[in-house]
């Protein structure tokens, strides 16, 4: 029928343009990590370089933007965040896996509460649960005087293993839940019966058992805490995590280290998805022919003839990827063609800008008073567009080559210097 | 070693509901016993009772002489083999039969050796690093019992194991357990609602209804004597005929069946009594199906009666002939597939003989439901 | 209790109470009970506490609604703007969320063909394993004065001069429409894909039109899909910090950027822990509300 085509025609637009929404702005920030503008941009293309994943830039303006592998914070922010999810992985995983078992051994009026005030953490919003736990522990800090206490109960990464906790164990819980919602009973009393005491019970057949969810809540719990950013940011006090340090580049400064950072994390995303996939399909594959050979030799009698399913069929996905590989060897033709890149546009790009730089400076100091912005041209700068004039500041230049801007400005800023 | 089992007046109740009620029997050392009884009767209770899952609210359970109260599943010298097997899916075979000696704390080296003897005693040798799910469902149910054997229980307790299997499979494995029990040489309690099965492998057979134990006794006592109406009807076919006591003399009753005049033992009330039988009472009349002839010159028993053809339905080895009496109640009898019925139709009344000998009378009660 | 120690096993049984005494003791009901409890006390440096002055007050309510001393006007309209706002917005949100992802959930779940519906949820769930911060750069990065959508406007002519998406809270509503779609989309498509495909054909069959067959047929049915993923989008927008951080203009708060402000930049935990409350309560009445609307029990609603 013809309206049928047409309602499918507007449906598939419309998935079209839900992806594009969905995929659009990650696509184009990877794409920005390229561009060794200061600014995340696409157009103007300045230059193709990897200098966003290495040693970033150096001030001639006085701003620094550091590069992926040249960035201290984020480097403190990603070993605390790597220690705190080990922390958190330690302590929900036991919780959840406790709460699950007495769950199901609990009579059934205590059961609803009991199962109602696990779920709770979920229910609350992440900040509240950062908050409760930084002044509680203060004021237990307090109390405890000088010492172990007072020293833990301020420690930002302590409190924010607690606060994770709290409601990670809540995923780890649901993950135990549903896979013991499963478990055949009888296998514990046929152990006991067998003369096992309760705790070998326990041990050989019940932690065999939950062995993959052990896994899987294993894996939930750190991604989950890595990362988190609403419970954190309360609870970290004088640390940084890895997100914490990635919102506070809102107050530094954006640049494409930025993108870099996500291309990063896209990449190693995809690539642990695609392994999994890959994994999970081989696993599958096993287990169907074990279970057809099975079959196979059980029906031998009835002389039935199983067919073995074999080949791994092309996902049509394929023409996404040959397609996205066209646009690519395009888009590096132009680059080529147009000697876009290499460490030669760079150094050009950035003696062009320098000198835009010293002549709008001479250009300053000549017009103080009588300076108009437009004529400045200042958003061509880029990276601080979007933020104080800094040209109104005179102040900006009593740290003028040093490494590290702070922001002259708080009025606007809701994020206090760490 | 093995061990009897005595239960005392053992009750089981859960809130006002007695799932087991004054189950009193003694069962021997060494013996194959069965309970039988249909599903939700108590059988699998009193099962769990006895090792230890459940405890009795009232009576006691002795093993061996000694008082089971207070002790755990895991402490009594019993090995139960549960309905669905509960093999542990993520070990092997060798491992499975192993494991109770592995709780025990046995060294790996005693372990394997023990388990090599068991997989021999059940025919699968060579096979103990196969895992649980490649095995066929009689292979399953023969490691179930080498793992329970493992540990040498005194008393082996069977849930109903082999109400999973096929017909033929079934037949096998009710030789090959019987053979098993008889080579082992322990006490084996099993649970079934199949009374063939209770009466070709057992010792003594208990049937149950509604929590309490009905008969105890040997296959063919509890056959051919059936003690109440329930055991009558549940334990193979039986004709039920509804009639009033007419006379008695020592052990046999007259009994008044839609005119027609019956004679038949007296049924028991227990192994050693009988019943005593007033003039007048409402008894039941018992005869199974394949202790009724059609009369002719080679057939003729002291008990005669007349009823019309309803249906002739053919069965392989025998032909089942149901007819109507005057009540509108089918009485069914089988003949074997030889003779010739062809003669027999709707139209006539067809004359039937049955012997007294075999016909028992019972008080009235409750039939087995169908 | 003896049961209990009998059924698992003394060592087990004491890690079993431990660690669930630690968890739904100490890390959920005490912080909350004591946060509580700091709302309603003033604001005192860390040696009065406990003292004489530690008393219970509805000083910070009271600044919530009308303002401090200080204020002229008869309410706190900054505040309490705000967080009508915030509520607002979220509510918005969620609205415009459910809309947005209904024809995506069942196109998934009913009309395509099970490999795409798993290319489409593997696809779907591979942008929410990138952290929610740098998805809302990455949005900042199109929306932002010089960004890409401004450059391509001004490229093409199209406009003269950049627009200020950031300011005109544009490029908020987009981050947060964008930052939950998939915990709408999974209830939804849980829900819709137990529907019996058979009772929309007999819909179709029967004369009905789509738009009835999804209001009276499909919609009850994903009654608890909806119920669930409107839920969870409305607590995380209303509660969301990392969004508005990045995204919001100087002239628009978030009411949880309100609490990070008078936590550590005022220092006054007290205000903050009852700002905390009231956002708290927000959220417990709103699920509160869902379960009572569309008939659900708590258990339901996590997926």
């Amino acid at each position: 029928m013809k309206s049928q085509h047409v309602l499918n025609f507007l449906l598939g637009i419309y998935i079209f343009i839900f992806f594009s929404y969905l995929f659009g702005p990650l696509i184009i920030m990877s794409i920005t990590a390229f561009n060794s503008a200061e600014f995340p941009a696409i157009t103007p293309w300045e230059c193709f370089s990897w200098r966003w994943f290495s040693e970033g830039k150096i001030a001639y303006d006085g701003q620094h933007l550091a590069g992926l592998s040249t960035d201290w914070r984020l480097h403190d922010g990603l070993i605390s965040s790597l220690i705190i999810g080990f922390g958190v992985v330690c302590l929900s995983v036991p919780i959840g896996l406790a709460a699950s078992i007495v769950l199901t051994q609990v009579h059934s009026r205590l059961r609803t509460l009991f199962y109602s005030v696990s779920i709770m953490p979920v229910l609350f919003p992440g900040v509240i649960i950062g908050i409760s736990t930084v002044v509680l522990w203060d004021r237990i800090a307090t109390i405890g005087g000088d010492g172990l206490i007072s020293d833990l109960g301020r420690n930002g990464i302590f409190l924010t293993i607690l606060g994770q906790t709290c409601f990670i164990s809540t995923y780890c819980f649901l993950i135990f839940v549903a896979r013991l919602q499963r478990f055949d009973q009888t296998q514990e009393e046929a152990a006991l019966d067998l003369g096992a005491s309760q705790t070998q019970v326990f041990f050989k057949i019940l932690i065999p058992y939950l062995r993959p969810a052990i896994a899987s809540s294993a894996v939930i719990a750190f991604l989950a805490s890595f990362e988190n950013y609403n419970t954190t940011v309360f609870s970290i006090l004088s640390d940084q995590t890895l997100t914490t340090v990635i919102a506070s580049k809102v107050r530094l400064g954006i640049s494409p280290a930025i993108s870099a950072l996500a291309l990063v994390i896209i990449l190693l995303t995809l690539i642990a998805a695609i392994t999994y996939e890959i994994l999970k399909r081989r696993e599958d594959k096993k287990k169907k022919e074990r279970q057809d050979l099975l079959l196979f030799e059980e029906t031998q009698d009835s002389r039935l003839k199983r067919e073995m399913k074999g080949s791994f069929r092309m996902p049509k996905s394929i023409f996404l990827v040959l397609a996205l590989i066209v646009v690519g060897l395009f888009g590096f033709n132009q680059l080529v063609k147009n000697g876009l890149y290499g460490s030669e546009c760079v150094k050009a790009a950035e003696i062009a800008k320098k000198s835009k730089f010293s002549d709008q400076l001479k250009l300053l100091q000549q017009n103080v008073g009588t300076v108009d912005e437009k004529s400045l041209k200042a958003g061509e700068l880029g990276g601080t567009k979007d933020y104080n004039n800094i040209f109104g500041d005179p102040n900006l230049f009593k740290n003028f080559g040093g490494l590290d801007n702070k922001s002259p400005n708080n009025s606007s800023n809701l994020f206090s210097i760490d | 070693m093995s061990a009897d089992v005595d239960l005392q007046n053992v009750s089981v109740t859960f809130g006002s509901f007695y799932a087991a009620k004054n189950a009193t029997v003694k069962i021997q050392e060494g013996e194959f016993f069965s309970f039988l009884g249909p599903s939700g009767c108590g059988k699998t209770t009193l099962l769990r009772a006895i090792s230890g899952f459940l405890e009795p609210s009232e009576g006691k359970i002795l093993i061996g002489g000694q008082n089971m109260a207070g002790i755990g599943p895991n402490k009594r010298p019993t090995s139960l083999i549960f309905q669905n097997l509960a093999l542990f899916p993520l070990m092997s075979v060798a491992d499975n039969i192993a494991f109770s000696l592995e709780v025990k704390g046995v060294n790996k080296v005693q372990r394997r050796k023990r388990a090599d003897e068991l997989l021999e005693l059940i025919a699968l040798s060579g096979q103990g690093e196969k895992k649980v799910h490649e095995l066929s469902g009689g292979q399953k149910q023969r490691v179930a019992i080498a793992r329970a054997l493992a540990i040498e229980p005194q008393v082996l307790l069977l849930d109903e194991p082999l109400s999973a299997l096929d017909l033929k499979l079934r037949q096998k494995m009710r030789t090959e357990l019987r053979a098993i029990q008889k080579r082992v040489g322990i006490t084996f309690i099993y649970i079934t609602h199949d009374q063939g099965e209770a009466l070709t492998m057992s010792d003594r057979v208990a049937v149950m209804n509604e929590g309490e134990l009905e008969q105890i006794g040997l296959s063919d006592a509890v056959y051919n004597s059936p003690q109440t109406p329930f055991v009558a009807t549940f334990v193979g076919e039986n004709n039920p005929f509804y009639g009033k006591v007419l006379s008695t003399e020592k052990n046999m009753v007259k009994v008044d069946f839609q005119g027609n005049s019956f004679l038949a033992n007296a049924g028991n009330i227990d192994s050693s009594k009988k019943h005593n039988f007033s003039k007048g009472e409402d008894v039941i009349l018992f005869i199974r199906p394949e202790s009724i002839f059609i009369k002719d010159k080679n057939n003729k028993l002291d008990n005669n009666f007349k009823a019309k053809l309803k249906t002739i339905e053919f069965e392989g080895n025998l032909k089942n002939i149901y007819l109507s009496t005057n009540s509108n109640m089918d009485v069914k009898f089988s003949v074997p597939n030889a003779i010739d019925t062809s003669g027999l139709s709707s139209e006539n009344e067809i004359e039937l003989t049955f012997s007294s000998k075999k016909a028992v009378v019972l008080p009235k009660g409750s039939l087995a439901v169908d | 209790m003896k049961y209990f120690f009998d059924k698992n096993g003394p060592l087990v049984s004491t890690y079993f109470i431990i660690a669930i005494i630690f968890w739904l003791v100490f890390l959920i009901i005490i912080p909350q009970l004591y946060m509580l409890d700091l709302s309603f006390r003033p604001n005192l440096p860390p040696l009065l506490r406990g003292g004489p002055d530690d008393v219970h007050t509805l000083i910070h309510y009271k600044h919530f609604v009308f303002g401090s001393e200080t204020n002229t006007e008869r309410f706190n309209y900054v505040d309490i703007g705000v967080f009508f706002n915030t509520i607002l917005t979220a509510i918005f949100v969620t609205i415009i969320n459910l809309c947005f992802c209904y024809p995506i959930a069942f196109y998934m779940a009913k009309v395509a063909t099970p490999n795409t519906s798993r290319l489409l949820i593997v696809s779907l769930i591979i942008p929410f394993w990138i952290n929610e911060l740098l998805r809302s750069f990455a949005l900042r990065i199109l929306f932002a004065g010089e960004g890409v959508i401004n450059n391509i406007l001004l490229g093409t002519g199209l406009i003269d001069t950049g627009i200020n998406f950031i300011a005109m809270d544009i490029a908020l509503y987009t981050g947060l429409t964008y930052a939950y779609i998939l915990l709408m989309i999974f209830p939804l498509y849980n829900a819709i894909e137990s529907l019996d495909i058979n009772q929309l054909e007999a819909a179709k069959d029967l004369g009905s039109s789509p738009f009835r067959t999804h209001w009276r047929i499909v919609i009850p049915h994903a009654k608890a899909g909806i119920a669930s993923g409107c839920t969870m989008v409305f607590m995380l927008t209303a509660g969301a910090l990392a969004t508005p951080v990045v995204l919001s203009s100087p002239n628009t708060y978030w009411f949880t950027q309100l609490i990070y402000q008078w936590f550590n930049m005022n220092d006054n935990w007290s205000r903050g822990s009852a700002y905390s409350i009231l956002l708290l309560t927000i959220s417990v009445v709103f699920v509160l509300l869902m379960m009572r609307l569309f008939k659900v029990k708590i258990g339901e609603i996590i997926k």
